[in-house]
């Protein structure tokens, strides 16, 4: 997956992995082969710094269940088909996968796709709904219509812990080498550090 | 959204506090740097700016933004200042945003306030969450800060604000995201 826009770039190429594992053909292959199926849970720390300010917030992933390949397939095919807008209209109609939590509000996760590495396993997640726009505040804000989702990739080790990066608001477009492009509000990437999987 | 009471030493208290007439002998043009933050239930900000005052308000140009804020409320108040000489500049990364209203006094034995309102907000936290509410009418800042005589202090921005007219002292400050910022060290720069 590709990003775009030479303000986002930046933010972008933070993400090239995880819309990868996103875009990857459902039918290149199933999920991870060790199955570490849902429920699982995940804690950790998003951070961002730009030019004039850093910020940080605490988070929680909770996965209920990977998405099956039918419904995997089924959005990438809205994607090709109807561009970004069949692409949320079909990630609206996907069963739940789980819930990302950013302080007291929680956001519904429909796209929840896993990945074996060398070292552990990709987990990319995307929302029904943006988290936040990171750098509306300015007085001279872009227009945050289009930005319908968040996406993020966690990289995961055997242990239990990573790291990763999420376009807390995005727009997913078809294109690029692997046909998809992630589009991210932000003009500068936000971090995820310090991801433990918690132990039930 | 609730109205923040910025207490009787900002430029509300324009009759009372810094109203009366700026004592002693002028300390401008004088520059400061501060580090704010604010906190919410998920995480924070913080962020750097630099106050440069080149001069504070003068009693005439101070009691034509009281009267216009008495008379005509929010709206004459924003044309008044908009109309106000420049007095300084806040600066945050590379924005530099200009303060039309600057005041100070002295407080306590060595100590004094610091107050100043800028011509257009700096920005408006909390904006970027996805139910935010508009921004429209948040036209200005107000920052207010304590300085002693060494040259540290503390203080609180309200990034984006609107002024309205009411409250015991007279002027309310209705804070965009409802909590101002927390200025947490205030340093004067040597000259």
């Amino acid at each position: 997956m590709r990003l775009l826009t030479g303000r986002s770039r930046r933010a972008l190429a933070a993400f090239t992995a995880a819309l990868v594992v996103a875009s990857i053909p459902a039918s290149a292959g199933a999920q991870s082969k060790k199955k570490t199926t849902g429920p699982e849970t995940f804690n950790g720390k998003a951070k961002v710094q730009t030019g004039t300010a850093v910020a940080d917030a605490t988070f929680t992933i909770q996965i209920d269940q990977y998405t099956p390949e039918k419904d995997l397939k089924a959005m990438e095919a809205a994607l090709q088909s109807g561009g970004s807008t069949g692409f949320v209209a079909a990630l609206r109609k996907a069963p739940v996968a789980g819930h990302l939590k950013v302080g007291d509000k929680s956001f519904t996760i429909r796209w929840a796709r896993q990945k074996d590495t060398p070292k552990g396993r990709v987990i990319s997640i995307v929302t029904d709904s943006p988290v936040y726009f990171v750098g509306a505040g300015l007085p001279d804000a872009q227009s945050k219509a289009g930005f319908d989702v968040a996406v993020a990739q966690l990289n995961m080790d055997s242990a239990g812990l990573g790291d990763g990066s999420i376009a807390l608001a995005a727009k997913v477009k078809p294109g690029g080498q692997n046909g998809v492009e992630i589009q991210d509000y932000a003009s500068e990437p936000v971090k995820l550090a310090s991801i433990m999987k918690v132990i039930s | 959204m609730r109205a923040v009471r910025l207490t009787a030493s900002l430029l509300l208290a324009l009759p009372l506090a810094l109203g009366a007439s700026q004592a002693g002998k002028s300390t401008a043009p004088e520059s400061f740097r501060a580090n704010g933050e604010i906190t919410g239930v998920a995480g924070g900000v913080a962020t750097a700016m630099t106050f440069q005052i080149d001069k504070y308000t003068s009693d005439a140009d101070h009691d034509a933004l009281v009267k216009a804020l008495k008379d005509g409320g929010n709206a004459a108040f924003l044309a008044a200042i908009k109309k106000a000489p420049k007095v300084g500049v806040l600066t945050i990364g590379k924005s530099a945003i200009d303060i039309r209203w600057a005041r100070t006094r002295p407080e306590g034995t060595d100590h004094r306030r610091v107050a100043f309102v800028t011509d257009r907000p700096a920005f408006f936290a909390g904006a970027g969450a996805a139910d935010a509410k508009p921004t429209a009418g948040y036209d200005l800042a107000v920052v207010e800060f304590t300085i002693d005589a060494v040259g540290l202090g503390s203080g609180t921005m309200a990034p984006a604000a609107k002024v309205k007219a009411g409250g015991p002292n007279g002027v309310e400050i209705d804070d965009y995201s409802g909590k101002r910022i927390t200025l947490t060290t205030v340093t004067r720069n040597v000259k």
